[in-house]
């Protein structure tokens, strides 16, 4: 089918009054495009135009008006590409009239309209791009499994099972113990989970395993641990197992680094570290090879949950620890589900406790681990010892008393206890006294050094997500078993906490509760639902093909061009969600329901070989050369051209608010979205600079570790590529100021015209690019 | 560690502050917006945030003896202000009461009457004690024409206390026999104040010192005594009061009671010297002066315990028992005060005598319960006052 192209231009939001459209129906023209104009495209009469076209055959549509990212509701034509031309946020708002004026009749040939320039060049860069893009067609799984995998047993586990099943989905629930529960099971009381949230409840554990039990889409697998899940959403294989024997599809683990060097510390040849891996993973299948009687799943939720920090070591020998009577916030716990609060020492009564919530190493950091859940434990355990007796003392010494949100009104409930005490302070020591402990603290509210006789000490150990031990969910993924660089997050179960909860960096396992974040029973459950809804969802989006997220719906996935690939592995690695896996030669495998659609790996391929339907090497190149760039042959003082590859998550939205607020942009920047720096490829930037662009520049999201890159990676290695095209440039005498990166956050819209102004002023200081007009 | 405080939370002292009015106070997060916003706590160690978490931890050695509890006026603007609703003004004004019970409870004997009266419960049974004596008394006067006149006669002395009037309380009440009840209780109280205020001077110099509160090492009495007449002159002022923000009319009010009862003490002292100096018993003349200022302290009294009454209905979850009882006796003091001679003016006999029973009845509550009831105040805070001022407490 032959493609038949349509440019309709609006006029409206003062666009017809800054730009001369007739002359961009010239420009149309010149591609061949036919182009009508009209007064505002998103009325329905606008709406009606464009149909007609569609029903005359138009199908790839140049819609010249406002941004992509508004009526987006509007502009819907089935069965066409379209490509939105942000006319009004590039061009009529942010390049005023009133400083760039219309050409009048006093004016020679030689006059610059800087706005009608801009607005040309827009119309041609859309026209370059339809040329070069295609339809996309959703990737449909041959087979797809709608069952869900969740991974952990406790109160999350369980919630989420109980959520998935009765919106009808089939669900497994794998539990390394012999029991259902989880940390939940163990407690004599738990917080409250709902209004006034004033006292504590009767653990809601036993009710909920017996939901799990009486829910006839859930199967419930206990002393069982995922041994690999392989595969991609929609397909994912997963080999289950006994915890206690091994078996070769156990999933193999990559080298550890310091395997990978000989004595001299140098790096083995790829061949030597093939070897040796093999070696390593002896008796263990290759993550390629699919278990023939691996079950198959959609989608996991990892619930796996936390365990008890240890506290041990020097760093706590101040607090007492190693006397019998020194205890954790779980052993605590553990000796009051048993009976009556009694000292571990001797089995006498203990009435008198204090809870210690931070070390007081020198600063008012808490134990690793702890937070608002600590904290809210100490007021349950001290309320224990209320219980326990009429005369019993519960202290709490806190460095930070953490009740978030309502659970305010539990703290005011238990202060309420007459015989529940509260300090903020630094506990200097705990010694033995005679058969009692004292608890010695400075800087209390007090107002001096105090010294309280205890029967016990407990200390506030934090929660440690399992996936600091252990990979746990056991991907069988070339990139390694565990979610990469959980170190950032503490080794919590997560990619982009604030954006993307429940999301890790693989696509199709959801995280929720403890193993993603401290939480109380209440906050778990919430988060159960939420991880659960996104499972359904990821279920979904693969059954029709598309993205689950951030690029929610998106039909296109990366496409390789095998015959010229070298091998070379960037994709596999630089990936951010583990989507490649590469066979032994180094050729990748795609697994397209593991993509986000992010394009890294274009940016990556040296080769230029992957790219989507609507968004490759070739569509962007193509807009970048229809760019007209003036020479001295044009005018006597020729405008600079200087080009924008600015992200759609965050600066796009930011620009645009800026433009919203009428904030001035240099007339000399041509802007073109990209999904992310990440797909940036360089061939884009040398092919600016060698048509005679003076500068180009990256605007993007914050990298490093508080990363606000939607795609992890994307903007932290285009920053690593941008650093490697300084040398070329360098190479061809160009100055490497001409190009540059720049961090935008999405409220930035009021720095980011300054930015941008400063970045052209600069490079106009320089001058031309010599590489003009050759 | 040297100066370690060791705690000791005193459950029964919690409870016994809630009970008192300081059920509040557990609710305190510690934020201190009541020591930033009260106007009269001195920069240096200020309160009542830390009298606040010392009360929620049961700490009773810090409070009672800590003169700072006696420093505050209860003006409200610490209550006003605080954010979680721990009544800061409220909970010291129980500590304050309780530090009385404490003080006066320890006095040998008699020190029983202090938890009686802070016991809504035993209100009637302290009202039976003097309405019984006090009937026996006008049973003799009645009945027993001239007791005490003739065991006078025995000895010599040729007093009367009866005049020609027609109606006189003396001829209800023997004035010998009021006196004789009233001067022994008096002075009773006054040696109940000298053994507390011994105890409680120097337990407040030993707390000033733990908490570096004051510049004074050791406690010289001669100079603490020297510092009183500057206090007064604040206190007759009503410098602190006049701080307050929140309440304001209740330093007017206090005002005119504490004026009143000044008047009426120097009323009776003449009214002493008339009769037993001069021999010439009541009832006097309405022109004479003294009267005017007897009758002018009646009326303060009764309008300044009018004026307090009504704002702590205003805000009637301010005010716990201890409150009541005193403004109630104020009123009643006042007001059968003046009833009594309006009573007697008007030739209503009946009237008259019933009055001033119950007015005999309200000042015995207030000689003999004075050291135990939140009356108490008035010697303990001029005490506590004294020593800050001394101590330069600022």
């Amino acid at each position: 089918m032959s493609n038949k192209f349509g440019v309709y231009i609006c006029k409206g939001c003062g666009i017809g009054e800054s730009i001369d459209c007739d002359q961009l129906v010239n420009v149309a023209s010149e591609k061949h495009a036919p182009a009508v104009i009209h007064d505002c495209l998103c009325s329905a009469d606008g709406v009606a135009t464009i149909k007609k076209g569609v029903a005359e055959g138009i199908n790839f549509i140049s819609i010249v008006g406002c941004s992509k990212r508004v009526n987006s509701d509007i502009f819907q034509f089935d069965g066409c590409m379209l490509d939105r031309v942000a006319m009004r946020e590039n061009v009529a708002w942010t390049i005023s009239r009133e400083k760039y004026p219309k050409k009048t009749e006093n004016d020679d040939e030689y006059f610059v309209d800087n706005v009608q320039l801009a607005a040309d060049d827009y119309i041609r860069m859309s026209l370059a791009r339809l040329e070069k893009v295609k339809l996309p067609e959703p990737f449909i799984l041959p087979s797809i499994s709608k069952k869900i995998l969740v991974i952990g047993g406790g109160m999350t586990g369980m919630s989420a099972a109980i959520d998935a099943a009765k919106v009808g989905y089939e669900v497994t629930i794998v539990e390394k113990t012999g029991a259902l529960g989880g940390y939940a099971a163990k407690m004599r009381k738990q917080m409250p989970v709902g209004e006034p949230y004033d006292s504590l409840i009767p653990p809601m554990v036993a009710e909920k395993i017996k939901e799990v039990q009486a829910e006839k889409n859930i199967t419930v697998r206990t002393n069982t641990v995922v041994a690999r899940i392989a595969g991609q959403p929609g397909e994912f294989t997963v080999t289950l197992k006994d915890p206690s024997v091994q078996i070769e599809f156990d999933v193999p683990f990559p080298l550890p680094d310091s395997m990978k060097v000989d004595e001299n510390g140098k790096e083995y040849d790829a061949e030597k570290l093939l070897e040796l891996y093999k070696e390593f993973n002896k008796g263990k299948n290759d993550v390629l090879t699919l278990d023939p009687n691996g079950e198959l799943f959609g989608a996991v939720i990892l619930a796996a949950g936390w365990r008890p920090d240890v506290i041990e070591g020097d760093a706590f020998k101040h607090l007492g620890v190693g006397d019998a009577d020194v205890v954790t916030n779980a052993q605590f716990e553990e000796i009051a589900a048993k009976g009556k609060i009694v000292r571990p020492s001797d089995g006498k009564e203990a009435k008198n406790v204090v809870f210690i919530q931070s070390p007081s190493n020198g600063d008012d950091r808490d134990f690793n681990y702890a937070g608002s859940v600590t904290s809210m434990v100490a007021l349950k355990q001290a309320k224990y010892v209320r219980e326990d007796y009429e005369d019993g003392k519960a202290y709490i010494i806190y460095q930070h008393m953490r009740t978030p949100g309502l659970t305010e009104g539990f703290y005011k409930n238990m202060q309420q206890d007459n015989g529940v005490f509260l300090t903020k302070g630094e506990v200097t020591s705990v010694e033995k006294k005679g058969s009692s402990l004292l608890v010695s603290a400075k800087n209390t509210l007090l107002g001096e050094s105090i010294g309280i006789k205890a029967d016990m000490v407990v200390l506030a150990a934090g929660m440690v997500p399992v996936t600091a031990d252990d990979p746990v969910v056991n991907m069988a993924y070339r990139q390694g078993p565990a979610f990469r660089d959980n170190g950032i997050f503490d080794q919590y179960a997560d990619s982009n906490f604030i954006c993307f909860p429940y999301e890790t960096q693989r696509t199709g396992i959801y995280a929720a509760g403890c193993v993603r974040r401290s939480m109380t029973i209440e906050e778990s459950m919430e988060d159960a639902t939420g991880a659960a809804l996104k499972a359904v969802q990821c279920i979904d989006s693969v059954n029709r093909g598309v993205a689950v997220h951030p690029r929610s719906g998106d039909m296109t996935f990366p496409d390789f061009f095998f015959q010229r690939c070298t091998q070379c592995k960037r994709c596999t690695q630089e990936c951010p969600f583990g989507a490649l896996d590469d066979d032994e030669k180094g050729t990748p495998k795609p697994n397209p329901t593991r993509c986000r659609r992010c394009g890294t790996c274009m940016g990556a391929c040296p080769e230029r070989i992957i790219g989507f339907a609507d968004y490759n090497i070739d569509s962007i190149g193509s807009m970048v050369k229809s760019i007209w760039v003036p020479s001295e042959d044009d005018y006597y003082n020729a405008p600079m051209r200087i080009l924008c590859l600015y992200c759609e998550n965050d600066a796009m939205p930011a620009l645009e608010m800026a433009a919203m607020k009428k904030s001035q942009i240099d007339p000399q920047v041509r802007f073109i979205p990209v999904r992310c720096l990440g797909s940036v490829n360089t061939i884009w930037i040398k092919d600016a600079l060698a048509q005679g662009m003076d500068g180009v520049f990256l605007l993007g999201c914050k990298h490093g570790d508080d990363y606000q890159c939607h795609f992890v990676k994307g903007s932290e290695l285009a920053n690593v590529r941008m650093s490697k095209i300084g040398d070329a440039l360098a190479s061809l005498a160009l100055e490497t100021e001409r190009v540059a990166q720049f961090e935008a956050a999405i409220d930035d819209y009021d720095k980011i015209p300054g930015m941008i102004n400063a970045f052209v002023e600069k490079v106009v200081a320089m001058g031309p690019n010599p590489f003009k007009g050759f | 560690m040297s100066n370690q405080y060791i705690i000791q939370p005193d459950l029964n002292f919690i409870d016994e502050v809630v009970g008192l009015g300081g059920d509040t106070l557990k609710k305190c997060f510690q934020c201190a917006t009541c020591s930033v916003a009260c106007p009269i706590a001195p920069e240096n160690s200020p309160f009542p945030r830390k009298e606040m978490i010392a009360a929620s931890w049961g700490l009773k050695d810090k409070l009672v003896g800590s003169a700072d509890i006696w420093l505050c006026h209860e003006c409200g603007d610490c209550t006003a202000l605080c954010p979680r609703g721990a009544k800061p003004g409220a909970t010291l004004s129980a500590i304050r009461s309780y530090a009385i019970s404490e003080y006066s409870g320890s006095v040998p004997v008699i020190g029983k009457l202090a938890k009686m009266v802070t016991d809504p419960k035993k209100l009637a049974l302290l009202t039976a004690i003097p309405a019984a004596w006090l009937a026996l008394m006008a049973f003799i006067t009645m009945f027993m024409g001239g007791t005490m006149e003739k065991i006078f006669h025995v000895i010599g002395l040729h007093w009367y206390h009866v005049t020609e009037a027609p109606i006189a309380q003396a001829r209800f009440i023997s004035t010998w026999l009021v006196d004789m009840t009233f001067v022994p209780v008096f002075n009773i109280s006054l040696l109940i104040f000298a053994y507390t205020l011994y105890k409680m001077i120097s337990d407040m110099h030993a707390n000033a010192v733990a908490e570096g509160k004051t510049s004074k090492e050791t406690l010289d009495y001669k100079e603490y005594f020297k510092t009183i007449p500057v206090v007064l002159k604040k206190v007759l002022k009503h410098t602190q009061f006049n701080e307050c923000g929140e309440n304001k009319n209740r330093g007017t009010a206090h005002m005119m009671v504490l004026f009143g009862f000044i008047g009426c003490l120097i009323v009776t002292t003449i009214g002493f010297f008339f009769l037993y100096a001069l021999g010439k018993p009541g009832p006097y003349s309405q022109w004479w002066p003294f009267k005017w200022l007897g009758n002018i302290s009646g009326i303060a009294i009764v309008f300044g315990a009018i004026l307090m009454i009504k704002e702590r209905l205003s805000k009637s979850d301010l005010s716990a028992y201890k409150d009541w009882y005193l403004l109630g006796l104020v009123l009643i003091l006042g007001a059968t005060g003046l009833l009594t001679q309006m009573a007697r003016l008007a030739g209503m006999e009946f009237a008259t005598y019933a009055i001033y029973y119950i007015h005999l009845i309200a000042v015995f509550h207030l000689f003999a319960y004075l050291p135990f009831s939140k009356l108490a105040h008035s010697v303990y805070r001029l005490a506590a006052m004294t020593y800050a001022e001394y101590a330069n407490r600022k």
